[in-house]
């Protein structure tokens, strides 16, 4: 029983971390059809900036997450304007698109090593200590990072559904023309869309690096388990991306305990295969590439 | 007239390829204008033209003493031009109400939602009875009456309907047709793409014929029911 609960306190919170920088993605491609393959740096670049305010700026924690999330928002919003924008009449966007934030990401990931070094740097945004429930041990950190990911995708949901800006983002993802002959100004769509994902890509960063610890290219792995996870939801399935994320947490916090750490991204992927063997479009997919 | 269509030279189409012509008609203000023509002579098009959402090689489009053309299609839409695309373009996983009420998404059109709504409803009763359902089951007619019901929601100034009969099934069109006569009835500035040149002929006050996209004839809807040789030539009937 303690096991089951340990097992359980921290897959969920991996899937709690997986579920923020998976939304991120799945928002994006959803709205745009775009694959953002510098997500990963924008992650770093978030977990950096935060460690930047708190101990270059000394601003209290939650002041540096906050200038984190606007500095990483900002990106989103310059990487509509500077580069997905530019592109986004062309015939191919979907594969331009990829490799262009490819080249982006490596840019950015360069950018962050020469500032900041090569040398792994402890996040400060962390809490220390745990406490005991029911025997079993709970670092406050974990729950924080649980509590923090399911008032963000209450947030996205409440967005998504209840505003008007939401409503736009919904319509455009759904039929693009049909938006722009209601009125939406897509652009503005897209822009709010890759800025809003840059500043969930922040705080995913903190998180992950608080778990861990800050290196340039700490967002690769959590990237590639992000599209891991889209694609095992549908792309661009918002709400069956946060599922998912939190399945996947639990599969390999499971498989971590069962069989050991080794196996688990193995088996993860074998999860991938048999699960697109069995719905190519992904779990909460459909046929008609539609989303949101 | 301030709410008159007018189209002056106009050449559009797709990439390096142009399916109008140096067109020019013009739609009146307060009446139903019909365009008929064979499939891929440019009717489509022209709505396309006229609501932005492609932009025109050349020539002007106007609406009064505005002109639109060169705008974007989000843009025209504020400026009261509703275009209700041929094949709907519902968005399929919102509500009924939803795809109703993003068609009152900008600022004028929704602080009327509300009674807009209500009239909407009173044209179309079966769309309140739908209203919680998913567009993406709708059946094809309720889609069609989906995809009216939310031009209506704009309350634009000229409502452009493209082949609002296109799929369905007879029983279906003539409903549909209650619906825009009712509209012409109130005095509605409509924009017509059909078909089917006899529904045209019926039901519209003014005809245009495009053909290889240039305006092949014009004229009322009466004049073109008893040009039997004009039907045969363009439309095979």
């Amino acid at each position: 029983m303690d096991v089951l609960l340990q097992i359980l306190a921290s897959g969920l919170t991996l899937g709690a971390v997986y579920a923020i920088s998976t939304v991120g993605l799945a928002l994006v491609f959803g709205a745009m059809n775009m694959l953002n393959m510098s997500h990963g740096a924008l992650m770093a670049l978030g977990g950096y900036m935060a460690w930047f305010m708190v101990t270059g700026f000394g601003l209290p924690p939650v002041a540096g997450m906050l200038a984190a999330v606007l500095v990483c928002a900002a990106v989103g919003v310059l990487i509509y304007l500077l580069i997905a924008k530019p592109m986004l009449q062309s015939e191919g966007f979907e594969t331009r698109i990829f490799i262009a934030t490819i080249g982006f990401g490596a840019m950015l990931e360069s950018v962050i090593l020469m500032a900041f070094g090569p040398q792994p740097k402890p996040q400060p945004l962390a809490v220390q200590g745990g406490f005991s429930l029911a025997g079993v041990h709970l670092p406050i950190q974990n729950l924080l990072i649980l509590v923090l990911s399911m008032l963000l995708m209450a947030a996205l949901a409440l967005l998504l559904q209840k505003s008007r800006i939401g409503r736009a983002i919904r319509a455009t993802a759904q039929n693009r023309d049909a938006a722009r002959l209601m009125g939406v100004r897509i652009g503005v769509v897209y822009a709010l869309v890759l800025g809003i994902s840059g500043g969930l890509a922040a705080i995913s960063g903190i998180t992950v690096s608080s778990l861990s610890s800050l290196l340039p290219n700490m967002g690769g792995d959590p990237m590639l388990k992000a599209f891991i996870i889209c694609v095992v939801a549908g792309l661009g399935r918002v709400p069956g991306s946060v599922i998912a994320a939190l399945f996947i947490g639990l599969f390999e916090a499971v498989v971590q305990y069962t069989i050991g750490v080794r196996f688990s991204f193995a088996l993860l992927l074998l999860l991938v295969i048999v699960v697109l063997i069995w719905k190519p479009q992904g779990v909460f997919g459909r046929q008609q590439g539609v989303r949101l | 007239m301030p709410d008159e269509l007018v189209i002056s030279h106009l050449t559009a189409g797709y990439g390096h390829q142009s399916v109008l012509q140096d067109l020019s008609l013009r739609a009146e203000a307060g009446r139903l204008t019909a365009l008929i023509g064979p499939n891929g002579h440019g009717k489509t098009t022209l709505l396309r033209a006229i609501s932005g959402l492609i932009r025109p090689k050349s020539g002007e489009i106007r609406l009064g003493a505005e002109r639109i053309s060169g705008l974007g299609a989000e843009t025209i839409v504020a400026r009261g031009i509703v275009h209700v695309p041929q094949g709907d373009l519902l968005f399929p996983d919102m509500t009924v109400l939803e795809n109703l009420r993003m068609g009152a998404f900008l600022p004028a059109a929704a602080r009327q939602e509300k009674s807009v709504l209500e009239e909407v409803f009173t044209l179309l009763p079966k769309l309140r009875d739908r209203q919680s359902q998913i567009a993406r089951t709708l059946s094809g007619g309720e889609r069609r009456m989906v995809g009216i019901g939310r031009g209506l929601m704009a309350s634009g100034r000229v409502l452009m309907l493209d082949e609002p009969s296109l799929g369905l099934a007879p029983i279906v069109i003539e409903q549909i047709y209650e619906v825009i006569a009712g509209l012409r009835r109130a005095g509605r500035s409509i924009l017509l793409v059909e078909e089917n040149a006899m529904r045209a002929a019926v039901i519209a006050d003014q005809v245009h014929l495009l053909d290889h996209g240039t305006l092949a004839w014009s004229g009322t809807g009466a004049e073109l029911s008893g040009r039997s040789e004009l039907l045969e030539t363009y439309l095979g009937v």
